[in-house]
């Protein structure tokens, strides 16, 4: 049986509970059977006064009216006050939540700006309570434009805010709001949930008031789910507390509700009585609300218990009540059991008439209760698309999530990868300065090695001009002397060159054996012979690499032979190498000169090394071979062939 | 028979030289022996030589003082002088010749004939001019430059050569100012006094400026188009020393 009730509001005042009661119209699907529950909602403080309609038809009554402009002059004094204050402190964050209370009826929609600044100011000024009162204004407003799910949202922030500061009295409102929210949406699981801890904080506060709408609301809930002996149980709780109070208000209301209770559960007596306790109640209070919904159940029942003179009576009271205050679905209540008192009675056609305005009325009020299943179904479905939004925001969440995990891993790897790929590079950059370094040092003991061969090569020639002046040879001291000088100039300037051409080295080495030659008083007898494919002014060789091996055949060769000896050059291209060959037919190295047999000069220890060096920096394969023939020495020198161009 | 004055401040130089002189076949007449560059300016207003055997290297003076203190000289001049690079580079540029010690008979023998075989005082004045100026700007960057042609000298600046192409023992010389000039010297020859400049062999056959390369079209070695609109050819062998003149940055 689907269920529809009114929501009604509670009002503060400065502290002062106002109690709004709304109609809570439900209706049965088999006969149109109306109940009402008179159900108490929990609001916060707030001036406006005026009966307001929300999404489900829904009457307010004013229990304790206020004197109609003081909310304009409040609203006023209260602008005046803002204005004067504009230091963003808590003061003004509580003026501001006060403006906004001032306005949720009149003009919530302007009161958002108040609570947002108020919200503002409290954040920055870490006014919890402050916080916590604006996000419960933000609800209020959300409430009263029917905006149920971000009124929840923001009483979820309030009341998470004021369990933070132990504020229990806070909290309890919040707890009774969001259940109203709940109970309105029919999420009465929830709502239920929220009225309990709303019921024990108030009790733990010892705020009976809120007890009592804590009881109520409960037992509204149960009625709804048509477990009406729980909310008859709880009906019962409230009735004794609001009788504790002396609080008629509140003892009617329970009243006409336990009187449904009993309805529900057929008891019609108990009804019955209980009703006119409540509208008795409600007439000594002056609430023709509820008294004028008591009369309509007393005639009701009075009808199915066939007391028609009392049916006709209390229906009759009943509408001259609800026409004053303009009830329409009592009116239409009243009309209905009229009709069926006439109906008893044979009058057909004032039946006939009273059952017209009842159905007239009860359409008016089921169209304007359709209106509002429509928005409620509307709403709901709101909430389920939100919700299903929601449910989006977690999977895209989740996917954005997996997405930054992945992107991470990928991040990592890519790093990684990337860090070897730096470290093989730096390793192969670190490779090439090393092998720079290794080219440098090599290069430097190059240098050394030759300039320690020029020495050695000076110090042989000044022993023969030397030679020459103690033989008292002047003319070919001079000779020598000049030849000496020239070859010392050429030997320096090559020696800062790494390479020269063969055409330049081969120009010392025939200075050099003209030298030699002059020594040897012309015993020496040199011969130079180079491949046609040589180009020698474009072919480069490390400078006087084979001096040493024609000094060594020189000396150890033929300046030791009897009568002259020959030395050959011979220059030849062999592939990508270049081939010298040094041949002397002198003695040999198998004559009896030990000393060169067993360590070889100084100098082609040196030659030796400088091929070392240079097979080590262009990775080629140079070698020095020395062969003995039956008459002489034969050194066949290989070197890479290095071009100019 | 030449009058000749040696200006030397050692006298075993002094003697040496004058000993080659008075070996037979030489028709010159040693006729003052200088050790200071006062004594020299002395003599040679006393006696108007035709020749000075003129030492670089005078004390703390060098033979070129005594020429930049000359108003005008009417002689020949042969430069003696050990072993100096930076001397033997400026007698390179300014084509004058010289002899080094200890001197050489054949040396001495072949500078006394090409002295009478092409006198020309007034070239020798310029090729001193060519001297002074390399001396006394002493920058490396500009350097006047005498080149020997077919039928006498060409001078430049070093700076307006745009490059040198062999051609066997000639040398075709392209510079801003004349067309081309062909020197009787290889290119191994400039090449030698070019080299620490702006100058590159960039080929066997081609030395160029790099002031005026104005840009390098890639290849197997490449050309170099220079401002002169003449496109070399690169070695291959010589294209990666080129890079690195070109980008100096580049090298590691």
């Amino acid at each position: 049986m689907p269920l529809c009730h009114g929501q009604l509001l509670y009002v503060w005042l400065f502290n002062i509970t106002v109690v709004i009661f709304t109609l809570s119209v439900n209706h049965g699907t088999t006969a149109y059977e109306w109940f009402k529950w008179f159900k108490f909602g929990v609001h916060q403080p707030q001036k406006m006064l005026q009966p307001i309609k929300k999404n489900c038809f829904s009457i307010l009554i004013i229990l304790l009216p206020l004197c109609g402009n003081s909310q304009e002059v409040a609203l006023d004094s209260l602008k005046n006050e803002l204005d004067g204050h504009t230091l963003q402190d808590t003061l003004r964050a509580g003026l501001l939540i006060e403006m906004a209370g001032a306005m949720t009826y009149s003009n919530p929609n302007e009161a958002f700006p108040n609570v947002e600044e108020a919200i503002a100011i409290s954040e920055k000024t870490n006014w919890i309570k402050g916080e916590a009162l604006a996000h419960r204004q933000k609800g209020n407003l959300h409430y009263v434009l029917g905006d149920n799910l971000n009124a929840l949202d923001a009483y979820q922030k309030a009341l998470v805010l004021s369990q933070k500061m132990s504020n229990k009295q806070l909290e309890s409102s919040l707890l009774g709001n969001i259940g109203n929210i709940h109970a309105d949406l029919k999420e009465y699981d929830k709502a239920l949930a929220n009225y309990r801890a709303y019921l024990s904080t108030a009790q733990s506060l010892n705020n009976r008031p809120d007890e009592i709408k804590a009881l109520s609301n409960i037992a509204i809930v149960y009625n709804d789910t048509e477990n009406f002996e729980e909310g008859v149980s709880y009906l019962e709780k409230a009735l004794a507390l609001a009788k504790l109070e002396e609080n008629n208000l509140f003892i009617a209301a329970i009243t006409n509700n336990l009187a449904l209770a009993y309805k529900k559960l057929g008891q019609n007596k108990n009804a019955l009585i209980r009703y006119q306790e409540a509208a008795n109640l409600a007439q000594q209070i002056g609430n023709k609300y509820i008294e004028a919904s008591a009369l309509n159940s007393i005639g009701k029942i009075n009808v199915l218990l066939k007391n028609y003179d009392l049916a006709e009576t209390n229906a009759r009271k009943a509408l001259a009540l609800s026409k004053e205050i303009g009830a329409v679905e009592w009116e239409s209540d009243s009309w209905e059991v009229l009709s069926q008192v006439y109906e008893h009675n044979g009058n057909m056609a004032e039946a006939l008439d009273a059952y017209k305005e009842h159905v007239q009325l009860r359409d008016s009020v089921l169209n304007e209760e359709k209106r509002s299943e429509l928005t409620r179904k509307e709403m709901q479905f709101q909430m389920e698309r939100q919700q299903a939004v929601a449910q989006e925001e977690i999977k895209r969440q989740e996917l954005v999530k997996n997405g930054y995990l992945f992107g991470a891993i990928l991040l990592a790897l890519v790093s990684i990868i990337g860090y070897f790929l730096y470290k093989r590079r730096r390793d192969a950059l670190e490779k090439g300065r090393v092998a720079e370094f290794n080219a440098l040092v090599a290069e430097t003991e190059l240098k050394a090695l030759r300039s320690q061969m020029n020495p050695h090569f000076i110090f042989n020639s000044l022993n023969s001009i030397s030679d020459f002046i103690s033989k008292k040879d002047i003319q070919q001291a001079d000779d020598y002397l000049v030849k000496f000088s020239k070859l010392t100039r050429s030997i320096l300037e090559n020696s800062e060159k790494k390479w020269i051409t063969l055409e330049e080295d081969l120009e010392l080495m025939k200075l050099y054996m003209q030298l030699e030659a002059l020594r040897l008083e012309n015993k020496l007898d040199y011969h130079i012979s180079v491949d046609e494919s040589i180009e020698l002014d474009n072919t480069l060789v490390p400078p006087l690499i084979f001096q040493p091996f024609i000094e060594n055949s020189i000396w150890h060769g033929i300046a030791p032979k009897q009568g002259s000896g020959q030395i050959d050059l011979l220059i030849k291209k062999d592939g990508n190498m270049l081939k010298y060959i040094v041949e002397d037919n002198g003695v040999g190295r198998l004559s009896t000169n030990t000393y060169v047999k067993k360590k070889g000069s100084f100098g082609m220890k040196i030659a030796s090394n400088r091929i070392d060096i240079i097979n080590h920096l262009k990775n080629t394969n140079g070698s020095i071979n020395l062969l003995d023939k039956t008459e002489g020495l034969r050194v066949e020198i290989r070197l890479p062939l290095e071009l100019q161009f | 028979m030449l009058k000749a004055i040696i200006v030397d401040d050692e006298q075993h130089c002094i003697n040496r030289l004058e000993g080659l002189l008075q070996e037979e076949g030489h028709d010159i007449e040693v006729m003052a022996r200088c050790k200071t560059i006062d004594e020299a300016k002395r003599k040679i207003t006393d006696l108007s030589p035709d020749i000075i055997f003129l030492d670089v290297e005078l004390g703390n003076n060098t033979g070129f003082d005594l020429l930049s203190q000359l108003d005008d000289f009417d002689f020949e001049v042969i430069f003696t002088t050990s072993f100096d690079n930076y001397a033997l580079k400026a007698f390179k540029f300014s084509a004058l010749d010289y002899l080094l010690k200890p001197i050489d008979k054949n040396d001495l023998v072949n500078a006394l004939q090409k002295l009478r075989e092409q006198k020309n005082l007034k070239e020798t004045s310029k090729k001193i001019d060519i001297l002074f100026h390399n001396f006394k700007e002493g920058s490396e960057s500009s350097k006047r430059i005498a080149i020997p042609t077919v039928d006498g000298f060409a001078m430049l600046d070093t700076n307006d050569i745009i490059r040198l192409q062999s051609d066997v023992n000639y040398t075709h010389i392209h510079s801003i100012t004349n067309k081309r000039i062909t020197a009787s010297k290889t290119l191994k020859h400039f090449e030698g006094i070019l080299e620490n400049h702006t100058f590159f062999r960039v080929h066997k056959s081609h030395l160029i400026n790099l002031s005026f390369v104005e840009h390098y079209i890639k290849g197997k070695g490449g050309h170099i188009v220079l401002t002169d609109g003449s496109k070399i050819e690169v070695a291959i062998r010589r294209k990666e020393e080129l890079m690195k003149k070109l980008n100096p940055g580049l090298q590691s």
